[in-house]
């Protein structure tokens, strides 16, 4: 069975490496120029040279956002940029503005053009618009239903490639300039201040007006998605954490290989689910794959962001001889905790913590500072960037 | 200097009756478009040299069916304003011969990317999300005549959901379709406009643009949602209507990096 490709998203090296090692098979990013997060940390074109031979030494694949909306100014210099990302080896590049489609093309570079989710493509036709730029990829808008997923599919012939997990806009992704007249920031280059978080006030009614979509997560769909034809899950999330692209990327990698193998239970994904909507502080939802979305897809008054804490270490080292795994603090974890290991190569296993040492190996109650260094003792093999959380679900009470 | 023509999105039936030379009438279609409190069949049209204005973005039933429906269109219209680039080819299908004006107004905001556009259109519209210098080196740049907004609402955000229903529903409210939203931080007022096929959140000041002057403009375009028929004329006759407008973005940049403070 041919699995869909698993693509994740990376603010910067680390998050790109941590990406790969959980799972995916590929990773989007941004250069300092063009991209839609124009204030994360985004890569410097040393750091994407980098990324790219990293990713392709692991037979992976990596694209690069160019999707703002040009002005004026931005034009003159693209073409340098453009050649660049192509001489360097990028596979793929995220394209919304048809100027960036056009030049890739007129340039004649090897690498691909991928339309991104800003063009808001619902239909086919649209999809073939595309298709004669020569774009080789569509990445379809959130609201595409399983139904416009499987026509598009049937009409263009193109690849798909479909967000599964993660925030997404209120609007349709392009079609929204509220940061521009609220803040003055430009939503459609990177300057986005996610006005449809806020709250207003609405004439004649005491009640908050609110319009937050709760998350993107169709972890119960995967298998009807790959059978409508999508080659491409994407997670959404350049501004987040390692410990949310680890724990996003391993369970659907899990789930995926499950479906490779057709040994996927209800339980585990519903076990999955509830990890996932765990790490990201933030509920979950299918939105627009089925049905129109309703109130309760929505946040109003008394949402809760509650700030997560379960990251509790990373594994640095682990010595076979003594049994001990050397750990950077994340979070306060103390002597008598139930924790688990999770990681790529591991099946998750909960652990009770007994005893804790320090550096100097002497033995303390609680890791309470930021990134200190502890050891424990493991008897099951760690490696290298493996994390342990606080344990809050067995899996067992889901099969 | 040639004289001005205007397109003008029908709010009502009334202003059909006006006799103003100049003026092309855009009517916002069922089924098909958003933020419209008024809308009409493709066989109400029929007002002579019109333009349907299909701004929805279109799923695969909505397409298939506008395929359908755009077999009804007759001899008074002369072209369709759009959003959805997948109108391009079914009109080509169809073998209908109408001008075709692109108008997502938020991809529109330089001169090489609106060339491109033209490859496949008769017109665009130029974005309002851009300064006056930037709509100046558009029109100097393009290779066909320009749609320039005139005197309109923005469509500031478009959503898929029904986010009026969905408060309404939320806090047990009653229905409307149109409400006026505050936000405190910025004292921005939007006016949100809903349909079955989504939510617009317009601007509730229009932009006023009427001082620019430019040869290769096509048509000036007024969106006057919202407004009675008088202040309509009004735009025409170049009355003063500060008192519900501004300047839009045309002599304010908009910026996109934050300085570390801002972070």
């Amino acid at each position: 069975m041919n699995l869909p490709e698993l693509l994740a998203p990376a603010g910067d090296l680390e998050k790109l490496q941590i990406a790969y090692l959980y799972g995916a098979d590929a990773v989007y990013c941004a250069g300092k120029k063009y991209g839609l997060r124009a204030n994360a940390n985004n890569f410097t074109i040393e750091e994407l040279r980098y990324a790219v031979k990293f990713a392709h030494s692991l037979h992976k694949k990596i694209y690069v956002t160019v999707n703002i909306i040009f002005h004026e100014k931005e034009v003159e210099g693209l073409e340098d940029y453009l050649k660049e990302l192509d001489e360097i080896g990028v596979d793929a590049i995220i394209a919304s503005d048809i100027l960036v489609i056009k030049k890739a093309k007129e340039l004649n570079l090897k690498l691909e053009v991928h339309v991104s989710t800003q063009a808001s493509i619902l239909n086919g036709e649209s999809g073939l618009f595309y298709k004669e730029l020569g774009v080789t990829r569509l990445v379809l808008a959130r609201e595409a239903s399983i139904h416009d997923i499987e026509s598009i599919k049937k009409q263009t012939g193109l690849e798909l490639e479909c967000f599964i997990h993660g925030a997404m806009c209120t609007s349709f992704s392009g079609r929204c300039i509220l940061s521009n007249y609220c803040t003055n920031r430009d939503a459609n280059r990177g300057g986005c201040a996610q006005i449809c978080r806020w709250t207003f006030e609405a004439e004649e009614e005491k009640e908050i007006f609110s319009m937050t979509p709760k998350d993107l997560n169709l972890i119960q769909y995967i298998e009807q998605m790959i059978k409508a034809g999508v080659n491409s899950f994407k997670v959404e999330g350049r501004m987040r954490g390692i410990y949310y692209i680890a724990t996003v990327i391993l369970v659907y990698r899990r789930i995926l290989d499950k479906i490779r193998m057709h040994n996927l239970k209800e339980g585990e994904v519903n076990y999955y689910l509830d990890i996932l909507n765990r790490c990201a502080n933030r509920d979950s939802a299918p939105q627009f794959i089925e049905i129109l979305p309703t109130e309760k897809e929505q946040y109003f008054l008394g949402r809760q962001e509650l700030s997560n804490q379960d990251f509790l270490g990373m594994v640095l080292e682990y010595n076979e001889k003594t049994s001990e795994v050397t750990l950077e603090q994340r979070n306060y974890f103390k002597v008598g905790d139930i924790v688990e290991f999770f990681g790529p190569k591991l099946e998750t296993f909960s652990y009770q913590i007994e005893e804790i040492f320090d550096v100097e190996d002497n033995k303390i109650e609680v890791a309470n500072h930021p990134k200190m260094i502890v050891k424990l003792k493991v008897n099951t093999k760690l490696n290298k960037y493996d994390m342990m959380r606080i344990k809050v679900f067995d899996k067992q009470d889901y099969l | 200097m040639k004289e001005n023509k205007y397109l003008i999105t029908v709010t009502n039936e009334e202003m059909l009756n006006w006799k103003v030379k100049n003026i092309n009438f855009l009517f916002p279609i069922e089924g098909y478009s958003v933020g419209f409190l008024k809308t009409f069949s493709i066989e109400e049209v029929q007002t002579s040299h019109s333009f349907l204005y299909i701004n929805r973005i279109l799923d695969t039933e909505a397409i298939l069916k506008l395929k359908e429906d755009l077999k009804k269109v007759t001899q008074n219209i002369i072209g369709i304003c759009f959003t959805d680039l997948g109108l391009i080819r079914i009109v080509r299908e169809l073998g209908l011969n109408l001008q075709l004006i692109y108008m997502q107004n938020h991809n529109t905001t330089n001169a090489s990317s609106i060339n491109y556009y033209l490859e496949d259109v008769d017109s665009v519209l130029v974005s309002s999300d851009i300064t006056k210098e930037e709509i100046f080196a558009i029109l100097n740049r393009a290779n066909k005549p320009l749609v320039l907004p005139y005197f309109m609402r923005v469509e500031a955000m478009y959503s898929r959901r029904t986010l009026l229903t969905n408060y309404e529903n939320h806090f047990g409210l009653e229905k409307e379709n149109r409400k006026v939203l505050h936000e405190e931080i910025s004292k921005m007022d939007f006016l949100a406009v809903e349909n079955p096929y989504g939510t617009v959140l317009y601007t509730n000041k229009f932009i006023d643009y009427r001082s620019i002057k430019h040869e290769n403009i096509l048509y000036f375009f007024i969106n006057p949602i919202g407004l009675d028929n008088k202040t309509i004329e009004g735009i025409l006759k170049g009355e003063d209507l500060s008192s519900i407008s501004d300047t839009g973005f045309l002599y304010k940049e908009t910026y996109y990096r934050l300085k570390e403070e801002e972070k």
